[in-house]
């Protein structure tokens, strides 16, 4: 009697969980529907130039995510691991790239300087300064924090990313002081200028900054894929992501073969951190840190591995955060709320992401 | 486990336990026939050796004890580092300054201990844990930031530490019957209502947008704007909170835009109102005057917006009358620092007078004890600090009323000219 009992309550509560998932699904999705009914059909609180700049800002705000993210999942997908150091190397990335600008802004050559005669190559400088030396942090980060806990449980890379990530924040903030630095752009590059357009009277602007980063993070997208799906390096990162072992049996020079991979997120981070220093202007020791949590958010969002769902996850992250609040009539301080909860109800709905596989098309 | 490691941990465990339950005062030993010594007067330091057991075991919070050789410490929590460290660096200094002038209780020397709160409310009350449990530190100038104030008062009043803060202006501060907090800096309440009368009033403001923080002091100020606004006549169109940290306002910029106000009123800090004032072009608000406080004037605004900071309000303390010394300062300043004070934040005088008048409160009523240590009781010296009665300082000429106010003035309002902080017009 009772083992039929225990084994019909755990029936009937497997039932029950079965139905919380659309029944979940099915709330949040009428509370949007309703919220989205009042204030686009009711109540009309923005004219069409708003929501064009609100598209543009979440655009922008995206790509910028979506930079940062490459690298992040790029690091998971051949490593399983979560790299928190990511934002830290984006930030010394920053670094480099200000301290080229700055440079640069001292030379003078008539009665201008180096950085405006010569823009597009200082900012060609910047970025190949910039991605070089995250690069060569990536790569001493995984030899000294990583490489020797790789026989390790997998948490413990984990808190020796976050030791790293502090380390490398304080290291920052003793070598340079903790002050704000603001970048000096090129002309062409002024941050707050772009193209304007004219809707409903009203002048939108499309800042250049923003769609620099925008494009940027699309070029590098795809660079970044062709490397992994094209070249032997991609073959070979792919294959360690698959199996180690049989990897190693098979030719495969797995040391090598993780620190390319480090040195590659860490250039990607690099350029994310350059064009975090065009786009917003001010870097310190602790840039790095918000970046680095949305860029994991967007990661997880997209799909944490896969690298075209980077760049989907930066951009829907981005999107929401702009133009969520503004779509739902809520207080634009709760984005950061909307955002975490919309994570939340995807990875309930599919806990492996919007485009869920993963690099190696495989899940360990 | 060996089971002669067991006993041992708990034994290890039990003493920890006894060692963090010590209290943080010793009670002085008691001794012979004591007089009743009052702690409401301060009493004028007698050179006499008076029985400090007598003193302090009638004093609530008992005495700071001085060995001779150590120093007499006055603390500070300020934020040193992040977007906003111009204000604590500058404040800091000006109190360094003021503790050399201080000269010596008694041959006992002061000494500042600036530390770093971030300016916010868990930076606040890390920093006053530190301080309360640090038997040296006798008074607090600060905190700086009203947020980081509001989370140290509630661990001051349990032991007994007064505060003399020059710049925390959050109203609610000196409305929750703390004995130990005192300010020297004006309130929101003058800022806030004389902010909203020079807007309607004299830009001809009449659709008005509030941006804040979400912080005590932002959206405490961003609050009494908006209802003296509106009393005088004027609309509040929108009201926004950004998320203090982040670097793209767009969105939210975008949104305010969309209700075409005259001018933006932001309550909150440097760090983010010059992102606001940088963003306001793209967003659709270039004819919007940006309206700062307090917290967003000094060099860094300025340098930080460059040519989009022209015509950008904020407010200060009003000017105080030239004197020798304080152009003995400016000098002293400027010689120590590389930098005139004021450039940084409007408080670096109100820091000197901060941390001078704690330092002359603590020589009124600190004395040298029979044993040859010298004594500061605690509650006298809160005691004594809330009595303030007409102390000319730098900034200012400050009698503390019964709830800690020491300043009743408005402020006065400087706008971006060319580059530079310039007053405005009346």
């Amino acid at each position: 009697m009772t083992a039929d009992t225990s084994s019909d309550l755990r029936r009937k509560s497997r039932q029950l969980i079965k139905l919380i998932r659309p029944l979940l699904g099915g709330i949040v999705g009428l509370f949007l529907v309703y919220r989205l009914y009042i204030v686009l059909i009711v109540e009309h609180p923005y004219g069409p130039d708003t929501w064009t700049r609100l598209l543009i800002a979440g655009l922008i705000l995206g790509g910028v995510y979506s930079l940062v993210a490459i690298g992040y999942t790029l690091v998971y997908g051949i490593l399983f691991m979560i790299n928190f150091a990511h934002g830290e190397v984006m930030m010394i990335g920053a670094f480099s790239g200000y301290f080229v600008f700055e440079a640069l802004n001292a030379i003078k050559i008539q009665d201008s300087n180096f950085l405006n005669t010569y823009a597009y190559f200082s900012v060609l400088i910047a970025f190949i300064v910039g991605m070089t030396v995250s690069a060569l942090t990536g790569y001493f980060l995984e030899k000294i924090a990583y490489r020797p806990l790789r026989k390790a449980p997998r948490l413990v890379p984990l808190i020796s990313a976050i030791g790293a990530s502090i380390f490398l924040q304080n290291a920052v903030e003793l070598l340079f002081s903790p002050q704000l630095r603001n970048y000096t752009n090129p002309t062409f590059l002024t941050r707050g200028a772009g193209w304007t357009i004219n809707i409903n009277h009203s002048n939108v602007i499309i800042p250049y900054t923003g769609v620099f980063s925008f494009v940027l993070s699309a070029v590098l997208l795809i660079i970044l894929y062709t490397i992994v799906r094209k070249t032997r390096l991609g073959r070979a990162m792919r294959a360690v992501a698959l199996d180690k072992k049989t990897a190693a049996l098979m030719g495969v020079d797995v040391d090598s073969t993780i620190s390319k991979t480090f040195i590659l997120s860490g250039a990607l981070a690099g350029a994310a951190g350059v064009m975090w220093g065009i786009h917003n202007g001010l870097v310190y020791y602790y840039t790095g840190f918000i970046p680095g949590i949305k860029a994991f958010t967007a990661a997880v969002l997209g799909g944490i591995g896969n690298l075209p769902g980077a760049m989907l996850g930066g951009m829907f992250l981005g999107i929401v955060e702009s133009m969520g609040p503004a779509a739902l009539g809520i207080d634009f301080q709760l984005k950061d709320v909307l955002a975490f909860v919309i994570l939340i109800v995807v990875l309930i709905f599919k806990p492996s992401g919007l485009l869920g596989e993963s690099l190696a098309e495989e899940k360990v | 486990m060996n089971k002669f490691l067991k006993p041992v941990f708990v034994l290890c465990i039990a003493a920890f336990l006894f060692a963090g339950c010590a209290p943080a005062a010793t009670p002085a030993p008691t001794a012979a026939a004591t007089e009743a010594a009052t702690a409401a007067a301060p009493t004028v330091a007698s050179t006499t050796a008076a029985a400090p057991e007598a003193v302090c075991a009638s004093d609530p919070f008992g005495c700071a004890s001085f060995a001779p050789g150590t120093t007499v410490k006055i603390g500070m929590g300020a934020p040193m580092t992040g977007g906003n460290a111009s204000y604590g660096i500058d404040i800091s200094q000006g109190a360094t300054i003021a503790v050399a002038d201080a000269g010596d209780v008694h041959g006992w020397k002061f000494e500042l201990d600036a530390e770093d709160d971030q300016g916010n409310a868990e930076g606040g009350a890390a920093v006053a844990n530190k301080f309360a449990s640090d038997p040296s530190i006798v008074a607090v100038a600060g905190h700086i930031f009203s947020g980081a104030t509001a989370a140290a008062v509630p661990i001051y009043e349990k032991v007994g530490i007064p505060m003399l803060s020059p710049s925390a202006t959050n109203p609610a501060l000196t409305t929750t019957g703390s004995k130990v907090f005192n300010r020297i800096a004006f309130t929101d309440t003058n800022q806030g209502s004389a902010a909203a009368d020079y807007l309607f009033n004299t830009l001809k403001v009449k659709n008005l947008a509030l941006v804040h923080d979400g912080s005590d002091y932002g959206k405490g100020l961003a609050d009494i704007v908006g209802a003296q606004f509106t009393k005088d006549g004027g609309a509040v169109v929108v009201e926004q909170a950004i998320t203090p940290g982040e670097t793209d306002y767009t969105a939210v910029l975008s949104a305010v835009a969309s209700k075409s106000p005259d001018a933006l009123f932001f309550g909150g800090y440097t760090a983010e109102g010059a992102i606001i004032c940088n963003q306001m072009k793209q967003t659709g608000l270039d004819k919007a005057i940006f309206f700062g406080d307090d917290g967003t004037y000094g060099a860094d605004f300025l340098t930080r917006t460059g040519a989009n900071g022209e015509g950008a309000y904020a407010s200060i303390a009003p000017a105080s009358p030239d004197s020798a010394a304080k152009d003995a300062f400016n000098t002293a300043y400027l010689d120590q620092f590389g930098k005139a004070p004021g450039t940084l934040s409007p408080y670096t005088w109100a820091g000197y007078d901060a941390a001078a008048a704690l330092a002359s409160v603590v020589k009124t009523v600190a004395f040298v004890g029979s044993d040859g240590k010298l004594y500061v009781p605690r509650t006298a010296l809160v005691t004594a600090v809330r009595n303030l009665k007409g102390y000319v300082g730098l900034s200012g000429t400050f009698t503390c009323q019964s709830n800690g106010e020491c300043n009743v003035d408005k402020p006065q309002f400087v706008v971006v000219k060319s580059g530079a902080w310039v007053p405005a017009q009346q």
